[in-house]
C-alpha cells in the first residue's frame, strides 16, 4: 500500500508527461488528479493504521540501491507516525491542488505538462518523507528542488519567472551543499547512512569531538548544523529565505502546494526525523531556536507592508516556518510537526483563496488594485476569513492549538534562547494578525480600486498574465466549483484539524501516538511543562492577536488614510520593511558583485594569462600534437598494420626474456 | 646426428618468421599474403605434431588436423573476399588497398 | 569422465539449437531464393530470442564441465552469453532499413550473425585451447564476410580484406602461442594447465610457456582490439556497413573479452604476476591511443572505433587488477559498454542525409534544434561514454578503477583517469556540434525505422536512469565473477 501511495503520483507524472498530447488537457487532469486522490485516501488509511498503537511502524525494502565497499544503501520505504503525518499532509493538499488547478489553469496552453510536474513533485516529496536513509532523503530533497524549479519557471516566457526559478535553484544549492556535507560527515562518523543504525549509534557519539584547525569541535553539533543549513535553504529561513517570495512568480496552485504546505516544510520534517541526533547536540538546537525565532519575527515585519497578495502570504509562510523551527529548537518536535500539520491546511487554504481572488480579478495580484470585492466573491471571502482566523490563532481554529502550544513550549524551556523565542513569538503573533487582516481589508473591503482601472504595470511584480486578453474592468466573478470545493475541504481542515488532533500530537496521548518516531531525550520534558505554564503566558498570544486585528481594523477600515501618512512620517522604516530589510541588496553587494569582481580578476589575470597559457591552451595544443602523430600511424597500409602487431609481440617477448634472464 | 625436438622447433620457427616477413615485406600481391598465412599455419602444425610425438600425447595431432580443416575454410573465404575486391577496384596490389586511413 | 554424450549435448543445447537453426535457415534461403530475406530474418530473430531465454533461465550458475572437460558452462559464461545474444538480437532488426535502402536485403546476413553468435558462445564456453581456436575461427570467418557484406561497395570490401588478412595473421600468432603452451606443459586443457602450473609451486613458468602466453595474449588482444593489435579497428569500422559495425562493436567485443578473462585467469591464474604486466601495458596503451587518436576524427564510425579501443583499455584495467572485484568490474563494464554502443549506433542508423547514411560528425550539426529528443539521447550517450556522472558510463569506470586502486595499481588508475579526461574532449565535441553548429547542406531526414527507434529509446533509458537501480547488474556480475575463479 505504501508503495502505491508513493508511486501512483509518479505513474501520473509519466502518463501526463509522455502521453499528455494523446490524453488532452482534460484527460491529463483527470488521470493525475484521480491517482492523487487514490493516493490520499490510502494515506489516510495508513495514518490511522500506523498511529496510536505500538508496533504500527514498519519498513518495506524495495531493492538495493548502492553497494560499494562499506557504503550500502537500499531503496526502502519507512512508515512510522512521522511519515504518516507527512503522507497525509502531502497527498491531501496535493490532491486538492491537482483538482483546483483544473479550474485555475484552464486558460493555459500547457496543462498536461503542468499536471505532470505537480505529480512529479508529489512523488519526490513522498520519496523524501518515506525515506529510510539519508541518501534517499537527498534524492527526494533534490527531486522536490528540481520540480520546484520547473514549476516556478513554468511560465518560461516570462523573464521574471525564469529569474525567480534560477534564484530558487541557486539559493537552494547553498543549503544543499551543507546538507550534502552533513551526509558525508554522517557516513564518515557512523559508517552507514541508514536511519536505524545512525540513530542507534547517536548516543555513543554524544560529546565526542574532533580537531579542526586547532579547535576541538563537537561531532554531533557539526553534523546537525550542516544538516540544518540544508533545512534553512529548503525552508527559507533567515539568510537563505530570499528565494521564497520571488518563487511566487509561479502559478498560484504551485505556491499553495510547494511553497506553503509541503516542500518548504521538508526542513522541519528533517529536523524532527533527526531528533535522535539533535537531542545530543544542544548547541545546534540553540542555533535552530535563534534562527527560527528571528525568521518568525523578521518575515512578519516584512509582511506588514507588502502589496502583492501572494507575497504577503509568502512572508507569512516564512514566518510560520520560523515558529516550527524554534519549537523544534527548544525540543518540542511534536509541537513543530503539529504546527506543520495544521499550517498545511490553513496556508494552502489562504493561497488557494488568494488564487481564487486573483482568478476573479483576472490575474491581478496587487492589493492596491482590489478592494470592495466581497460582495462579488462571497464564498472566497468566507474562506479567506477562515484561513486568517486559523493563521492568527483565534481560539478553536486550528492555528490556535498549534501556535499557542509553540509559544508555551518556548516559555517553558526556561532558557535564554527560549525566552528570546517566546518574546519574538508573541510579537510576531501580533504582526501576523495585523498583516492578515490588512490583507483581508485591502482585498475585500474599502472602496473599489479596480473598476475602470487601467491594467498598467506601475507595480513591480509580474502578474499571472500569460497571453489571454480579458477586457479589464469586468466585475469580479466567483470561481468555478472545481476551485471552490478544494477550498471548502481545506477550510474544514483549517477549522477542525487543531481541535481533533491536539491530544494526539502534543496532548496526553502523545507518547502512544508517536510510538517512538520522534526521539526525546530523558531530561526533555518541555511539552509536559508547557501544559502547566502560568495563565498570562497562555493569554499573551491571544491578546497580541486581538491587538493586531484591532489595529488593522483601525488602519484600514476606520482611518484608511492613516497608513499612507504613517509611511510618510516614518519613511526610513517603511522603506526598510518594504525592501525586506535590504537582504537582496546586501547579497547583491556582497556576493554577486563580489563574485563578479573576483570572477573577472581570475578570468582576466589568473585564467587567461596563467592557467590558459600553461594549462588548457598549452595542454590542448600538446594533445593535438599527440593526436596528429597517433593518427599518422594509421597509414592505411596492411603491411604497416602487420608490422605494428609484430613489433608489439616482439617487444613483449623480448621484455620477458630480458626480465627472466635477470631474475631466473 | 640425432634429430631432436629442437630441430623441429627451429624449422617451425623459421617457417613462422618467413611467413610473417612475407606479410609485411610484400608490397605487390595480396595472394602472396594468403600464402604467407598458410606458411604460418604450417609452422604451427609442425610444432604441434613434433610436440605431440615427443610428449606421446595425441591431442597435438588432433589439434593439427583441426587447424588444417579450418585453414581450408579460411583460405576459401579469403579468396572469395579477394575476388569481390578485385571486381570493385580492379587491382589487388597491397599498396593500393589504402582507401581508409587516419 | 562420468559424463555421457546425452548430458554433454544438453549442456550445449543453446549452441546446438542456434547452429542447426542457422543451417536450416541457410538451406531455406538458398531454396527460396532472393525473396526469402524477411522470412529468414524472422526465423533468426525468433531463434535468438529462444536461445536467449534458454541461456538466461537454464543455468544454475554452477560450474559444469562437458565433452571431456573441453567445454565449461558456468555463471560467468551465462552472463557473457546473455550479453552476446542481446548484441546479436539487436543487430538483426537494426539492419533492415539500412540494407533495404542499400538494395542488399539478403538472407545471408541473419544466417551469418547466427553463425558468428554460435562461435562466440563456444569461445565463452571454451575450456581447452582447441575449443578456443574452433570457436574463435567460427566467429571470425563469419565476421570477415559480414565486413565485406556490401559487395559492390569498394570500402566495404576493403574493410573485409583488411580484416581478413590481419585476422589470419592474429590467428596464426594465437596458434603459435597455443602450440608452445601445449609443448611446454603437455596439455591443451585449461583445468589440467591450471593443475600443472599449480604444481610448479611458485617457481614461475619456464621461458617457453611464457612466450606461448605472450603469443596467445597477442591473438586475443587482436580480437578485443587492444593496442598494439588494434590497427584493423578504425578501417574496418569505417568501411563496414553501419549495422555490421554496430554488431562488431558490441557482441564480438564482449565474447572476446570473456575469452580473454577465462583464458588468463583459469589456466594461468597462479602466475598472474607474470602476465599482469602485459595487461597493464596493453591497457595503458589502449586508453591513451583511444583518447588521443580520436580527437582529429571527422568520421563518426571511425571516432567510435577509437572510442571502443579506449573502452577496451578501461575494461582491461579490471583484468589487470584481477580478483573477484576486478573481474566483476570488467563484467559490469562490458554490460554498460554494450548498451551505450548499441544506443550510439542506433542514433546513427536513425538518421540519413542526402539519401545516404550519416557518417561524418558534421552531419549532426543542428540536431539539437531540429530533433531535441534525439539530440538529448545522443548527448546522454556521449556524456556516458565520457564517463560523466550520474550516467551509466561513470559507474562502469568507477568499478574498474576502484578495483585497481584496491590492488595498489595507482599509476594505472591515474593514467586511466587522465585518458578519460582527454577522451571527454571529443565526446563533448560531438555534443557541441549537435547543439551549437549551424547545419550545412541538405537537412537531416529521419526515416525513424521502428527497430532503431526502440533500440535508441531503451538503451537511452538504461543509460540515463542506470543510477537509480545499479545493484541488480552489479550483484549479477559479482555472482558471475565468483564462478570464474576457483
Amino acid at each position: 500500500m505504501i508503495a502505491a501511495i508513493v508511486f501512483l503520483p509518479l505513474l501520473g507524472a509519466v502518463i501526463a508527461g509522455f502521453f499528455g498530447r494523446l490524453l488532452g488537457d482534460r484527460g491529463a487532469q483527470i488521470v493525475t488528479s484521480s491517482l492523487l486522490v487514490v493516493s490520499a485516501v490510502l494515506s489516510w488509511i495508513t495514518f490511522f493504521g500506523v498511529t496510536g498503537h505500538e508496533g504500527g511502524a514498519y519498513k518495506i525494502h524495495l531493492m538495493t540501491w548502492v553497494l560499494s565497499g562499506a557504503l550500502e544503501v537500499d531503496w526502502a520505504l519507512r512508515v512510522d507516525t512521522l511519515t504518516a503525518v507527512m503522507l497525509v499532509v502531502v497527498t491531501s493538499v496535493s490532491s486538492l491542488v491537482h483538482i483546483y488547478s483544473a479550474g485555475y489553469m484552464s486558460e493555459d496552453p500547457h496543462i498536461p505538462r503542468f499536471q505532470a510536474y505537480l505529480s512529479l513533485f508529489t512523488f519526490a516529496m513522498l520519496m523524501l518523507v518515506t525515506a529510510d536513509n539519508f541518501l534517499q532523503v537527498f534524492f527526494g530533497w533534490e527531486g522536490v528542488g528540481l520540480a520546484s524549479y520547473l514549476l516556478i519557471g513554468f511560465w518560461y516566457k516570462k523573464p521574471s519567472a525564469n529569474a525567480a526559478a534560477i534564484k530558487a535553484f541557486v539559493v537552494n544549492r547553498v543549503g544543499d551543499f551543507g546538507f550534502a556535507l552533513g551526509i558525508f560527515a554522517i557516513f564518515l562518523v557512523f559508517g552507514s547512512l541508514s536511519f536505524d543504525s545512525v540513530f542507534g549509534a547517536a548516543g555513543e557519539q554524544a560529546g565526542k569531538s574532533f580537531e579542526f584547525l586547532g579547535y576541538d569541535v563537537d561531532i554531533l553539533t557539526t553534523i546537525c548544523l550542516l544538516l540544518f543549513v540544508g533545512c534553512m535553504g529548503k525552508s527559507a529561513q533567515l539568510g537563505l529565505h530570499t528565494w521564497l517570495p520571488d518563487a511566487m512568480e509561479g502559478p498560484t496552485p504551485v505556491s499553495a502546494l510547494i511553497h506553503a504546505a509541503t516542500m518548504v516544510t521538508a526542513g522541519v520534517f528533517l529536523v524532527a526525523r533527526c531528533s535522535p541526533l539533535f537531542e545530543y547536540a544542544p548547541v545546534a538546537l540553540e542555533v535552530v531556536t535563534v534562527i527560527g525565532a528571528s525568521t518568525a519575527f523578521f518575515a512578519a515585519t516584512v509582511g506588514l507592508v507588502q502589496n502583492d497578495i501572494k507575497r504577503v502570504i509568502a512572508y507569512s509562510t516564512c514566518s510560520q516556518l520560523g515558529y516550527m523551527f524554534f519549537a523544534a529548537g527548544v525540543g518540542a518536535y511534536e509541537a513543530a510537526i503539529f504546527h506543520l500539520f495544521t499550517h498545511a491546511f490553513f496556508k494552502a487554504l489562504l493561497f488557494l483563496g488568494a488564487g481564487s481572488v486573483i482568478h476573479a480579478m483576472h490575474h491581478e495580484q496587487d492589493m492596491r488594485n482590489m478592494g470592495g470585492t466581497w460582495k462579488y466573491i462571497k464564498f472566497t471571502y468566507a474562506m479567506m476569513w477562515i484561513g486568517n482566523l486559523a493563521l492568527a490563532g483565534v481560539p478553536f481554529f486550528a492555528g490556535f492549538y498549534s501556535k499557542d502550544m509553540i509559544i508555551e513550549v518556548a516559555y517553558s524551556a526556561h532558557s535564554g534562547v527560549g525566552n528570546y523565542a517566546f518574546t519574538l513569538g508573541v510579537l510576531a503573533a501580533a504582526l501576523t494578525a495585523f498583516y492578515s487582516w490588512r490583507l483581508l481589508f485591502m482585498t475585500f473591503h474599502g472602496e473599489k480600486r479596480w473598476a475602470g482601472h487601467g491594467h498598467d504595470d506601475h507595480h513591480a511584480h509580474g502578474h499571472d498574465d500569460h497571453g489571454h486578453d480579458h477586457g479589464h474592468g469586468h466585475t469580479p466573478h466567483e470561481s468555478p466549483l472545481v476551485m471552490t470545493i478544494p477550498l471548502a475541504l481545506l477550510a474544514v481542515g483549517a477549522i477542525f484539524s487543531g481541535f481533533f488532533f491536539y491530544d494526539s500530537f502534543v496532548g496526553e496521548h502523545r507518547e502512544a501516538f508517536w510510538g517512538g518516531a520522534i526521539f526525546v531525550g530523558a531530561a526533555n520534558e518541555v511539552i509536559e511543562h508547557a501544559h502547566h505554564v502560568p495563565g498570562w503566558v497562555k493569554l499573551a498570544p491571544l491578546v497580541a492577536t486581538v491587538l493586531g486585528i484591532a489595529i488593522a481594523f483601525w488602519f484600514y477600515i476606520l482611518k484608511p488614510r492613516l497608513p499612507v501618512a504613517l509611511a510618510k512620517t516614518h519613511k526610513e522604516l517603511y522603506a526598510f520593511l518594504l525592501n525586506k530589510w535590504y537582504f537582496d541588496e546586501l547579497y547583491n553587494l556582497i556576493f554577486i558583485r563580489g563574485a563578479f569582481l573576483i570572477g573577472r580578476l581570475f578570468w582576466k589575470g589568473g585564467d587567461g594569462r596563467i592557467i590558459d597559457g600553461f594549462g588548457p591552451n598549452g595542454i590542448s595544443a600538446r594533445v593535438l600534437d599527440v593526436a596528429r602523430r597517433a593518427v599518422k600511424l594509421q597509414s592505411g597500409y596492411l603491411y604497416h598494420y602487420a608490422f605494428v602487431m609484430l613489433i608489439g609481440v616482439a617487444a613483449l617477448v623480448s621484455w620477458y626474456i630480458y626480465r627472466m634472464g635477470v631474475t631466473p | 646426428m640425432e634429430i631432436g625436438l629442437g630441430h623441429y622447433l627451429t624449422v617451425a620457427a623459421i617457417l613462422f618468421v618467413i611467413g610473417v616477413f612475407g606479410i609485411f615485406l610484400n608490397r605487390k600481391n595480396v595472394i602472396i599474403i594468403l600464402m604467407s598465412v598458410e606458411l604460418i599455419l604450417l609452422a604451427v602444425n609442425i610444432n604441434l605434431v613434433a610436440f605431440s610425438s615427443f610428449l606421446g600425447d595425441l591431442a597435438g595431432q588432433v589439434f593439427a588436423l583441426l587447424i588444417l580443416t579450418v585453414a581450408a575454410g579460411e583460405a576459401a573465404i579469403g579468396l572469395a573476399i579477394l575476388v569481390i575486391y578485385i571486381r570493385n577496384r580492379g587491382t589487388i596490389a597491397v599498396e593500393d588497398i589504402n582507401l581508409m586511413k587516419g | 569422465m562420468t559424463s555421457s554424450l546425452s548430458t554433454d549435448l544438453v549442456l550445449i543445447l543453446p549452441e546446438i539449437i542456434l547452429a542447426a537453426g542457422a543451417m536450416a535457415l541457410l538451406v531455406l534461403g538458398a531454396f527460396r531464393g532472393e525473396g526469402s530475406a524477411g522470412l529468414v530474418r524472422f526465423g533468426a530473430f525468433g531463434l535468438l530470442i529462444a536461445v536467449l531465454i534458454l541461456t538466461a533461465c537454464a543455468g544454475t550458475g554452477e560450474k559444469v564441465l562437458g565433452f571431456n572437460d573441453m567445454l565449461v558452462v558456468d555463471g560467468f559464461g551465462s552472463f557473457m552469453k546473455v550479453l552476446v545474444l542481446i548484441g546479436a538480437l539487436v543487430a538483426i532488426p537494426m539492419s533492415v532499413d539500412f540494407f533495404r535502402r542499400a538494395a542488399t536485403d539478403r538472407f545471408e546476413y541473419p544466417v551469418l550473425i547466427l553463425l558468428a553468435t554460435v562461435g562466440m558462445m563456444l569461445m565463452i564456453s571454451a575450456n581447452d585451447l582447441i575449443t578456443l581456436y574452433v570457436g574463435l575461427e567460427l566467429q571470425s570467418l563469419a565476421l570477415y564476410v559480414l565486413a565485406a557484406f556490401l559487395r559492390d561497395d569498394v570500402r566495404s570490401t576493403e574493410a573485409g580484406l583488411k580484416y581478413f588478412v590481419l585476422g589470419a595473421l592474429s590467428s596464426g600468432m594465437l596458434l603459435y602461442g597455443c602450440s608452445l603452451i601445449y609443448g611446454f606443459s603437455g596439455t591443451t586443457n585449461f583445468t589440467d594447465l591450471a593443475a600443472g602450473i599449480a604444481s610448479l609451486e611458485g617457481q614461475g613458468a619456464g621461458i617457453g610457456l611464457v612466450v606461448g602466453i605472450v603469443f596467445l595474449v597477442a591473438g586475443l588482444a587482436f580480437k578485443v582490439s587492444a593496442v598494439p593489435f588494434h590497427m584493423w579497428t578504425p578501417d574496418v569500422y569505417e568501411g563496414s556497413p553501419t549495422p555490421v559495425t554496430a554488431f562488431f562493436a558490441a557482441a564480438p567485443k564482449v565474447a572476446a573479452m570473456a575469452l580473454f578473462l577465462r583464458a588468463l585467469t583459469v589456466p594461468f591464474g597462479e602466475i598472474a604476476a607474470q602476465w599482469q604486466q602485459i595487461i597493464i601495458f596493453v591497457s595503458i596503451a589502449s586508453m591513451l591511443l583511444g583518447a588521443f587518436a580520436a580527437i582529429g576524427q571527422t568520421n563518426m564510425k571511425r571516432l567510435l572505433a577509437y572510442s571502443s579501443i579506449g573502452h577496451v583499455g578501461y575494461a582491461l584495467v579490471g583484468l589487470a587488477a584481477g580478483g573477484e572485484e576486478g573481474i566483476r568490474g570488467v563484467l559490469v563494464y562490458m554490460a554498460i559498454y554494450l548498451v551505450m554502443t548499441l544506443g550510439t549506433f542506433g542514433v546513427l542508423l536513425v538518421m540519413r542525409k542526402d539519401g545516404k547514411a550519416v557518417e561524418t560528425i558534421q552531419d549532426f550539426a543542428g540536431l539539437g534544434r531540429s530533433h531535441p529528443w534525439l539530440a538529448f539521447v545522443m548527448a546522454a550517450f556521449m556524456f556516458s561514454l565520457a564517463g560523466i556522472p550520474p550516467l551509466a558510463g561513470f559507474f562502469a569506470k568507477f568499478y574498474v578503477f576502484i578495483s585497481a586502486i584496491e590492488q595498489g595499481l595507482y599509476v594505472l588508475s591515474v593514467i586511466g583517469m587522465l585518458a578519460s579526461v582527454v577522451s571527454a574532449f571529443y565526446y563533448l565535441r560531438v555534443v557541441k556540434i549537435m547543439y551549437f553548429d549551424a547545419p550545412e547542406g541538405a537537412p537531416l531526414e529521419l526515416p525513424f525505422p521502428l527497430a532503431s527507434r526502440v533500440v535508441v529509446g531503451v538503451t537511452g533509458f538504461l543509460t540515463v536512469l542506470y543510477f537509480v537501480v545499479p545493484a541488480p547488474l552489479v550483484t549479477a556480475a559479482g555472482a558471475a565473477a565468483k564462478t570464474l575463479l576457483p
